[in-house]
């Protein structure tokens, strides 16, 4: 009674392993996938609608919620995008805290994406740990800004308040422990056998199709690339960094896990030279109270945690609005190569294929 | 033997049909808001142009006009015996101390841009730099060519493209939608944008040919603004439900007052679950079977 045809099943848009509302669209034959189709669109809120009709200081808190897991990040790159639509030149300072806090926003995104995808494939213990960590990050963003999450974090032009007192020995306290816990992380992990036959060779996608396909981010770099816009189009305080840009060539699931694992040694690196060499000075530039454009339009695009996040605006003469908002989410192009990651694997490894493109469907659907 | 009793058959009364429509004339409804946009904020280095040389024109003539009002009124002093007025100042912009510099359109020195104009010629139809981003604007029909071009050319060489969008620009005329690709090159560490302007209804060439990455930005592009793309391989909405009605990134697409989506309650025979849906649709009273009159 056996028969050979092929089975058509919807992964999610409820599935705990699809991070948020995803539903894919699978044909199997046997366990091997013949066709996957990603379908997104359940968490569409209208962003891009809503800041056209704000002002250029509203669209900020929208910016928090979409990659709800990386918000300062959002921040950055919404400011930056603002500020050069009206050729605004912010303080040294304030581009190096929001260079620290940035960073700090990356720790927390690449330990949330640790917990979630080793909790996708199995491994229990490394999601408390992880979470941990994330913890005492989320305690200095409230520090500084007041909330843990949406965090809303800087201003067009620079930073609202100055970083509160005793914020840098929370920082110090945390840089002491931290490469203790990363090692902590990778005792579990890097060697652990099931961990390694999960992960080594699934969902390959190579340098060249990574590419074609607009992939960025930690795919893209442990493909090969040693693409990162911190590097090749610097910004805020990164050009006076010393950092490096972590890849391999394996191109599969373990090496992406690597690569995220460096970088975030590297992020450490940027804190502690962002600590030592904090300049003095104000925090805000001078700006008239509303801010006007004239008419122009920019792309500006910077290395979130999960890939570039580009904003494109559109300035209209006299006018406190946007007249175009649009958000180029890392996550809703790096998505697209899902169907190339996971075709021919098995179903099983469409989990570990969803995990490592680190998505969050806040940004895709906007 | 009396005749066995046929039952009689209950009659069921047919569920009441609503008496007027409950879904919305979008375009009659009463709490439509929308505020079109009287400009076309469409970055141009031709229009800066013309537009400053008009600004000076417009200063001159109003220097002139001061200067001649002066004239006749010390005339008309000197005639009466009164003291002279005082001599017009022109008037200088005034200087403010922000750290602010409005970054306004320059000429294209940039070789990428001149090679590009080089090569394609007249179907350039403008170049030019704005807050240190390239912008070369090429004829719509040809835009498939200079994707091509920038690709494959050995001295451009735009390995990735970035973000493709478009945007809305109903108050234009020629034209309704302007479509922009960011494309970067890694090895160079350069990004350029490639703009077309294209008419309601006109097809561009998808350029999913050249960037397979192209394809859900398109995807998306379609859904939110109605541009379809031809030679595309897949072209359905993304974001919105197959079903959706409208555009919603169009600027006539309002906000507020857009009425209620028609709800087909496929396993409502009854018309039961309509029923509950407009009762507690009046509790929180919306009257969803006859929208208000004008």
């Amino acid at each position: 009674m056996f028969k050979n045809e092929e089975m058509e099943i919807n992964l999610g848009p409820q599935h705990p392993s699809t991070h948020g509302v995803l539903r894919v669209k699978l044909r199997l034959d046997g366990e091997t996938i013949t066709h996957c189709r990603p379908m997104i669109g359940y968490l569409h809120r209208g962003v891009e609608k809503i800041c056209e009709n704000q002002s250029f200081f509203q669209g900020q808190v929208w910016t928090d919620r979409m990659d709800y897991c990386s918000a300062v990040a959002n921040n950055l790159g919404w400011a930056e995008a603002n500020e050069k639509l009206f050729g605004i030149t912010v303080p040294r300072r304030a581009q190096y805290i929001r260079t620290m806090l940035n960073e700090f926003n990356r720790l927390a995104s690449h330990l949330i994406w640790l917990a979630t995808h080793a909790l996708d494939i199995g491994a229990m213990t490394v999601f408390l740990y992880a979470f941990r960590e994330r913890e005492d990050i989320l305690d200095m963003n409230e520090a500084f800004c007041g909330s843990r999450l949406t965090t809303t974090a800087f201003r067009i032009g620079g930073l609202r308040e100055d970083l509160p007192p005793g914020f840098e020995k929370m920082v110090q306290k945390f840089l002491a422990k931290f490469p203790s816990c990363l090692e902590e992380y990778e005792n579990l992990l890097s060697e652990n056998r099931i961990w390694k036959k999960r992960t080594v060779g699934v969902a390959r996608l190579g340098a060249e199709d990574a590419i074609a396909m607009g992939v960025t981010g930690p795919v893209l770099r442990a493909a090969g690339v040693p693409y990162d816009i911190r590097k090749a189009f610097p910004y805020a305080a990164y050009a006076e960094m010393d950092f490096e840009i972590p890849t391999r060539t394996e191109a599969d699931t373990y090496a992406r896990y690597l690569v995220r694992m460096d970088e975030m040694r590297q992020s450490a690196r940027i804190i502690q030279q962002c600590m030592d060499g904090m300049p003095e000075g104000p925090v805000m530039a001078k700006l008239p109270k509303i801010l006007k454009p004239e008419v122009n339009e920019v792309y500006h695009a910077t290395e979130a945690p999960k890939g570039e996040i580009g904003y494109y605006l559109v300035g209209e003469k006299g006018s406190s609005n946007p007249y175009r908002f649009h958000v180029r989410a890392p996550g809703f192009i790096n998505l697209q190569s899902l169907p190339k990651m996971a075709e021919g694997g098995l179903i099983a490894d469409i989990v570990a294929a969803i995990g490592t493109l680190d998505i969050v469907l806040g940004e895709i659907d906007r | 033997m009396s005749e066995p009793v046929v039952p009689e058959t209950p009659q069921v009364p047919e569920p009441e049909a609503p008496s007027g429509p409950y879904v919305y004339d979008y375009a009659a409804s009463p709490q439509r808001q929308i505020v079109l946009p009287k400009t076309v904020p469409l970055p141009s280095y031709r229009t800066y142009l013309a537009e400053q040389k008009a600004a000076a024109e417009a200063d001159e003539a109003r220097w002139v006009k001061m200067q001649a009002d002066f004239e006749t009124a010390k005339a008309k002093a000197e005639a009466e015996g009164k003291e002279a007025p005082k001599p017009p100042v022109r008037p200088v912009p005034r200087k403010d101390d922000h750290d602010m510099k409005t970054p306004w359109p320059q000429e294209a020195n940039d070789p990428d841009l001149l090679r590009l104009q080089e090569i394609l010629g007249d179907k350039v139809e403008e170049i030019f730099e704005q807050a240190g981003e390239l912008t070369c604007q090429v004829e719509k029909a040809s835009v498939l060519e200079a994707l091509q071009l920038c690709r494959q050319d050995a001295s451009l060489n735009y390995e990735m493209l970035a973000d493709e969008t478009a945007t809305h620009y109903p108050a234009a005329t020629g034209f309704a939608f302007s479509v922009v690709y960011h494309l970067t090159s890694i090895s160079r560490r350069k990004r350029l944008r490639l703009r077309i302007l294209v008419p309601e209804g006109f097809l561009p060439e998808s350029a999913c040919a050249v960037y397979p990455g192209a394809n859900w930005m398109e995807r998306e592009i379609y859904d939110m603004l109605g541009i379809r793309f031809a030679n595309h391989p897949d072209m359905t909405r993304i974001l919105c439900p197959e079903d959706w009605e409208g555009h919603p990134l169009r600027k006539d697409y309002p906000t507020v007052g857009l009425g209620q989506r028609d709800i087909a309650f496929r396993e409502d025979r009854g018309g039961m679950l309509e029923r509950i849906a407009l009762q507690k649709a009046g509790q929180l009273g919306i009257n969803l079977k006859q929208p208000k009159a004008e």
